[in-house]
């Protein structure tokens, strides 16, 4: 999905199903396998394993206090992979190019800003992260708690320096709030539209009740 | 002992690199333009990066290291010492070798780059590996350093060293040089007879050339001793 604005509504439809019932999650998986197109590349990237972890964690905690842990765990997986598909779709300059256009020159160039220079930062920990366990693996330690930490500070402190830089530089040059900009969008595609318009339908089915559709008896 | 480049090719539309030769024992120096696929070659030296067609043999290599341009993407110690001790050395030489003294508790991280990676190229360099790949080793170190440096790899007799860098001012003994010109690795030859045709060639260097004063070497001595040649 190259438009940006479909792409944020049909994420934010799709989250939303997944999080409303156990239905609406069912359906939005089915429009993710069917629809994004990323399937691929969303299994290879090597977050989705911790944050699965994390969250069968938190979805036990769930079960044991009482809760539907399970449901929870199974809502949450499906809005994992719908982030997991935008940020594989998302390139440099969308959020500003989307914040303007929502939002004005303003605010939303304010927030599109913000929203772009923190995907750069995640996509430069991402990568920084791989070069330090190539390093660590060459000083032959396995990954562990011990590790880890370490690569945690080396992470943290780049990510605040380069901040500090870019909020020099950008003080410098003048910057105060706002700015100007006339976002542009690549042509939308008919499929783009119907892949959007599935995603209502998704959000649509998930919020009426299944007895609606099914005599059930 | 050897690393051989089999057409290999690594592609990132619209950018690629390729490369085709043969590094044997001994220190190579490969020079390009910064974004010519220096950090690619190097990766793809020591097999951290496929290539997208072709091949990187490498043969009689038992031991390797890429040293990184970031000396913290390294760190796994929580201080100085414990730094040291996860390279397998003794703190003591390593900090006064890197003139580091009174800074052995202190967290690496809150050293400068400079001195980290003075810390960190101390501590490869005490190590023997049969393939050194070093990538940008002279970025954050002041002359002084870099001059210490050049001289303590020049040591190196043993394995196969390859250093990538766009440095102009300070250089080890090297064997060969190669250089990243329109995408392609391309072999200039041993030293002297390759200084003529380096086209990364410091300017002093091509300065002496045109005078037909030919440095044995790269090292700063080899270079004075061609200027002072009559």
């Amino acid at each position: 999905m190259q438009d940006i604005r479909l792409r944020t509504v049909a994420a934010l439809v799709l989250s939303f199903s997944a999080f409303i019932n156990l239905w609406g999650a069912a359906l939005a998986f089915l429009w993710w396998i069917a629809c994004s197109g990323r399937v691929r590349e969303v299994m290879r990237m090597r977050m989705l394993l911790p944050v699965a972890v994390m969250l069968a964690f938190f979805s036990t905690v769930l079960s044991l206090t009482g809760g539907d842990g399970f449901s929870y765990f199974l809502r949450m997986m499906v809005i994992v992979l719908i982030g997991a598909w935008v940020y594989t779709e998302q390139t440099c300059g969308e959020f500003l190019r989307f914040g303007v256009w929502a939002l004005g020159n303003r605010t939303g160039f304010e927030l599109g800003m913000l929203a772009d220079m923190g995907m750069q930062t995640l996509h430069q920990m991402v990568q920084d992260f791989s070069t330090i366990r190539i390093a660590q693996a060459q000083k032959g330690g396995c990954p562990s708690r011990k590790t880890l930490v370490p690569a945690g500070l080396v992470l943290v402190t780049g990510a605040i320096s380069r901040a500090e830089h870019t909020a020099e530089i950008m003080a410098v040059r003048g910057y105060r709030n706002g700015g100007s900009l006339c976002p542009r969008f690549p042509r939308v595609r008919g499929a783009d539209q119907v892949r959007c318009l599935a995603a209502l339908c998704v959000l649509i089915i998930s919020l009426v009740p299944v007895s609606e559709f099914f005599i059930l008896s | 002992m050897h690393v051989t480049f089999d057409d290999a090719r690594y592609e990132r539309e619209p950018w690629a690199v390729s490369a085709r030769g043969l590094f044997t024992e001994g220190i190579h120096l490969v020079s390009g333009d910064t974004g010519s696929g220096k950090t690619t070659l190097a990766l793809m030296t020591a097999g951290l990066l496929a290539p997208s067609s072709g091949a990187v043999m490498r043969e009689g290599i038992s031991s390797l290291l890429v040293s990184f341009q970031f000396p913290e993407h390294h760190v796994t110690g929580r201080t100085v010492r414990e730094e040291c001790e996860s390279w397998g050395h003794d703190p003591r030489v390593i900090v006064s070798e890197t003139r580091l003294t009174g800074k052995e508790d202190l967290s690496p991280l809150a050293l400068s780059r400079g001195e980290l990676k003075r810390l960190h190229l101390a501590c490869v360099l005490s190590r023997e590996f049969d393939l050194l790949v070093l990538d940008e080793p002279f970025s954050s170190l002041d002359c002084r350093e870099k001059a210490r440096f050049c001289e303590v790899l020049s040591r190196r007799t043993r394995g196969i060293t390859i250093i990538f860098t766009h440095e102009q001012e300070h250089f080890p003994r090297v064997d060969r040089i190669w250089e990243i010109a329109e995408g392609t690795l391309q072999c200039r030859g041993g030293i002297p007879e390759a200084l003529p045709c380096w086209d990364h060639a410091p300017e002093v260097i091509r300065a002496l050339v045109r005078q037909r004063k030919i440095p044995a070497n790269l090292t700063r001595k080899d270079i004075v001793e061609a200027a002072c040649r009559t």
